[in-house]
């Protein structure tokens, strides 16, 4: 029901402030009685309404001892609810004087909390006082009268009672007189006092101690870390730390050529065991030559990430020191480490290396934006499969320079594109080489540094001789006729290779490579 | 908000102080009387004279040579009641117990049929080893206990009051008897448990019953003075908490109660209202008998065994755990204080 009407219920015709105002109050109050309509149950507990009804004269003295009861359980609760948040404000003290360096207005703002949180209680427990007939139920069960007293509360409104009332009455009222209510119901101190008082010397102390002083906690935190054991422990740490912060901001900021021979030295250092570096740095020279020579013959992309610093007439040896450093991070994925490197280069090969990293960034981003069309045409143009035997695999649609890898039957296994993925991606951000850099690098250079990188050839796997096996589901066969070295499984129509074989004929290329490095 | 407690001011030519206090002193002659023949057994004794002012029955159960039915012997004879024993047994049948008509022949020859009553015409009923009989004699009496009435050839036949039944059980010999029905043991107010008597007592029962010759017990209290003490315990007044009390303790034993784990666990049927009511009527005697005019929370914890503990029955797992009411009850009754 709307507003509106209900005012022309109460007030018909008029809708003035005060027909709203007399509305409401009739709302609130129907609303109210219908709150505080009992139930059989609110009856057992008999709130505080019960107390407003009249009651006999001859229990006034009753009700009297009552309220007494009534107000000493009532001082209990306050000092319990005050003293418990009085000990949760001074802990609060505790803190604050022990961390906080300014304390005025953190005092002003606990002081305020003190105030409002009395406040709460007071309110709280007032509103939840005690009713005359649950403090006869308390003295009842204190003074052991056996209901007695809240017997006689309860039928306290009958003026004038008869019979077993009136009998019930004077037995409750001659109890009462024999128990002296007040013994029962002391205002006692509440057992958390003496934590309180604790606590109140030890805020007295800590500000007191403030007063010239600065935090206590900060100090020994500071204490602590001057101390020789913490050094000693934290030392090591920190100093790789500070080694690495300033690698970071060697990079960041100092001359590119700088820049790639600390990472160097740094790398060196810090991996001295590491064999693939120091071959990558062998052979780097000649390497890097290459590199730069078929630089321009290369991929498109690839050419044009170099292309701004050829522009810019970067010398020869930012990029020999480019491809070194790049080979010192073998270790990323192919296709990040060649976004990442393509960056680098792009910062190194700067106006001598003044031009800011932010610009270096937007130009890398700049270029690889105008490639992806022309990589994805190329790519596209290359996802052709040889032969029906397999579908083209996500490994080598996005390869740059991947024009070798075409030959070598990409409709193998998913391993094996995986492999070629990583091989080629590597290559291309690692030394910014094209295909034709790859068969070069196969002819003249058949160590490579990176274990991943070793060609897998599998030129003659293409050849080979497949079983035509009906796609059946659940069986598997494995070709026993005409399949050597390999070994295809075909479930479902999807070939596993054999991943055992696959190993071995890695493990023996890669003697063979080792062997061809050393001599 | 009060209910009509109290206003009935008199009952019978006394007030009611007196009445109280006179209701007082002659159970307290009863209790001395019985005492002369029975050692110890306070408990039982006690319940079965809050029973008797109640106007409920009482089932004995214990084993034998516990003096039962010696006990209903003496309180017969220490209220001056029409008493009757009836030993009941497998071939007994309703007939035997409430009665039946037969061919009576008149002065002048002419003969009809007539009520021939049965021994549960009379004011204190003894149904000795009451589960020997086949459930049908057994339910003869349900329509006596609950109605004082029974009924044959379609007439109905009131019993005298005051009506009060004893019946006995030993829970040991199982062979060759019949576990009362559920509806037969709602209708007793308390079914107390005998137990074995202690050292003292069993000194006492042997120093009376092998020296000398047997007490004599005397009437202090007729049936007209029980019925008018039992209006004047339907007097006393309960406060409203200790009537919720007896309200949450039954709903309690309800295994449909999902408050209570225990209930829904081990019980499979719950207290029936007759179990308030007797709560509630047995709290009000044990409250005059005790010197007050209000029924406590004491009254109801001390009688909650006694009025209860017949009137749940427990499931299959109750018995697997080996659980009793007894301690069920117990546990109960502790959760609804704790709350």
């Amino acid at each position: 029901m709307l507003l509106r009407e209900k005012i022309n219920l109460v007030v018909p015709g008029k809708f003035s402030g005060r027909a709203c105002f007399s509305a409401l109050r009739a709302f609130w109050r129907r609303a109210s009685d219908k709150i505080r309509t009992p139930s059989r149950k609110d009856q057992a507990s008999l709130p505080r309404g019960f107390d407003q009804n009249t009651c006999s004269p001859e229990l006034h003295g009753l009700i009297a001892t009552l309220k007494t009861v009534r107000q000493r359980i009532l001082a209990n609760t306050l000092l319990r609810g005050w003293t418990k948040w009085s000990v949760w404000l001074l802990v609060g003290l505790v803190a604050v004087g022990a961390i906080s360096a300014k304390l005025a207005g953190i005092l002003l703002f606990i002081g305020i909390l003190a105030a409002v949180g009395a406040a709460a209680i007071l309110v709280w427990t007032w509103r939840n006082r005690l009713s005359n007939y649950q403090s006869a139920r308390r003295l009842d069960s204190a003074a052991g009268l056996q209901d007695r007293i809240s017997t006689a509360v309860y039928l306290g409104r009958l003026a004038h009672p008869e019979g077993m009332v009136r009998e019930q009455r004077r037995d409750a009222l001659a109890h009462l007189a024999k128990v002296d209510p007040r013994g029962f119901f002391p205002v006692r101190l509440p057992g958390n006092v003496r934590r309180a008082s604790v606590l109140v010397l030890v805020v007295a102390g800590l500000f007191a101690y403030r007063i010239h002083h600065k935090p206590p906690l900060v100090s020994l935190l500071q204490t602590t870390a001057r101390s020789q054991l913490v050094q000693s422990i934290f030392s090591p740490i920190v100093h790789a730390m500070e080694k690495d912060l300033q690698r970071t901001i060697a990079l960041v900021t100092k001359k590119p050529d700088a820049a790639g021979e600390e990472i160097q030295r740094g790398d060196a250092a810090s991996s001295s065991d590491d064999l693939w570096n120091a071959s990558d740095d062998k052979g780097a020279g000649a390497e890097d030559k290459k590199d730069s020579a078929d630089a321009g013959l290369g991929d498109q992309p690839q050419d044009e990430l170099q292309a701004p610093g050829d522009q810019e007439g970067a010398p020869y040896g930012e990029a020999r020191q480019q491809d070194s450093y790049s080979q010192s991070q073998e270790g990323k994925s192919g296709s990040d480490s060649a976004d990442s490197k393509s960056q680098q280069q792009s910062e190194q090969q700067g106006p001598e290396g003044r031009q800011s990293l932010g610009q270096s960034l937007m130009q890398a981003l700049k270029n690889m934006m105008s490639n992806s069309p022309n990589q994805q045409s190329n790519n596209r143009a290359r996802q052709q499969p040889p032969n029906g035997q397999g579908t083209p695999q996500s490994g080598n649609s996005h390869q740059p320079g991947a024009t070798e890898s075409d030959k070598r039957g990409e409709s193998r296994g998913s391993s094996d594109a995986k492999q070629k993925a990583t091989q080629t991606a590597s290559e291309g951000a690692g030394s910014q080489q094209g295909s034709k850099e790859l068969r070069k690098d196969q002819e003249t250079h058949p160590v490579n540094a990176v274990p991943d990188r070793v060609a897998l050839e599998a030129s003659g796997f293409k050849e080979q001789t497949r079983m035509k096996i009906a796609p059946e589901t659940g069986v598997a066969q494995l070709g026993v006729r005409e399949v050597s070295p390999q070994q295809d499984a075909v479930i479902n129509g999807a070939e596993q290779e054999n991943i055992l074989a696959r190993y071995r004929f890695y493990v023996q290329r890669y003697f063979e490579h080792a062997d061809n490095g050393k001599h | 908000m009060t209910r009509s407690v109290g206003t009935e001011g008199q009952t019978g030519g006394q007030p009611l102080g007196q009445q109280t206090e006179f209701l007082a002193e002659k159970m307290a002659e009863v209790r001395r009387e019985i005492s002369k023949a029975i050692v110890g057994q306070v408990e039982v004794v006690d319940g079965v004279l809050i029973a008797l002012l109640a106007g409920g029955h009482v089932l004995l159960e214990g084993a034998p040579g516990l003096g039962k039915t010696m006990l209903v012997r003496t309180l017969a004879q220490a209220v001056a009641l029409k008493y009757s024993r009836i030993q009941f047994t497998p071939d007994l049948m309703p007939a035997d117990v409430i009665g039946t008509s037969v061919v009576q022949e008149n002065g002048d020859g002419r003969k009809s049929l007539g009520f021939q009553p049965g021994p549960i015409f009379t004011n204190l009923l003894l149904a000795d080893e009451i589960n020997r009989a086949t459930p049908k004699t057994q339910s003869a009496l349900l329509e006596a206990m609950q109605e004082k009435q029974v009924t044959v050839a379609h007439t109905s036949h009131q019993l005298e009051e005051p009506f009060f039944v004893m019946a006995t059980q030993n829970p040991l010999e199982m062979e060759g008897t019949y576990p009362l029905p559920e509806a037969q043991l709602d209708r007793f107010l308390f079914k107390l448990r005998v137990p074995y008597p202690g050292r003292e007592d069993l000194h006492d029962i042997l120093d009376r019953t092998t020296q000398g010759s047997p007490a004599t017990v005397s009437p202090v209290v007729n049936g007209t003075q029980i019925l008018e003490m039992r209006k004047v315990v339907r007097t006393v007044p309960v406060a409203p908490h200790v009537q919720e009390y007896v309200v949450k303790l039954t709903l309690a034993t309800h295994p449909e109660n999902r408050e209570n784990l225990l209930a829904s666990k081990y019980i499979r049927y719950g207290s029936s209202p007759r179990g308030a009511q007797t709560l509630i009527l047995g709290g009000k005697v044990r409250a005059l008998l005790d010197g007050r005019y209000n029924v406590s929370m004491e009254d109801i914890r001390a009688l909650m065994l006694p009025a209860l503990r017949h009137r749940i029955i427990l499931n299959f797992e109750a018995q697997a755990d080996g659980r009793t009411p007894d301690d069920l009850l117990e546990e109960i009754a502790g959760k609804i204080c704790a709350k």
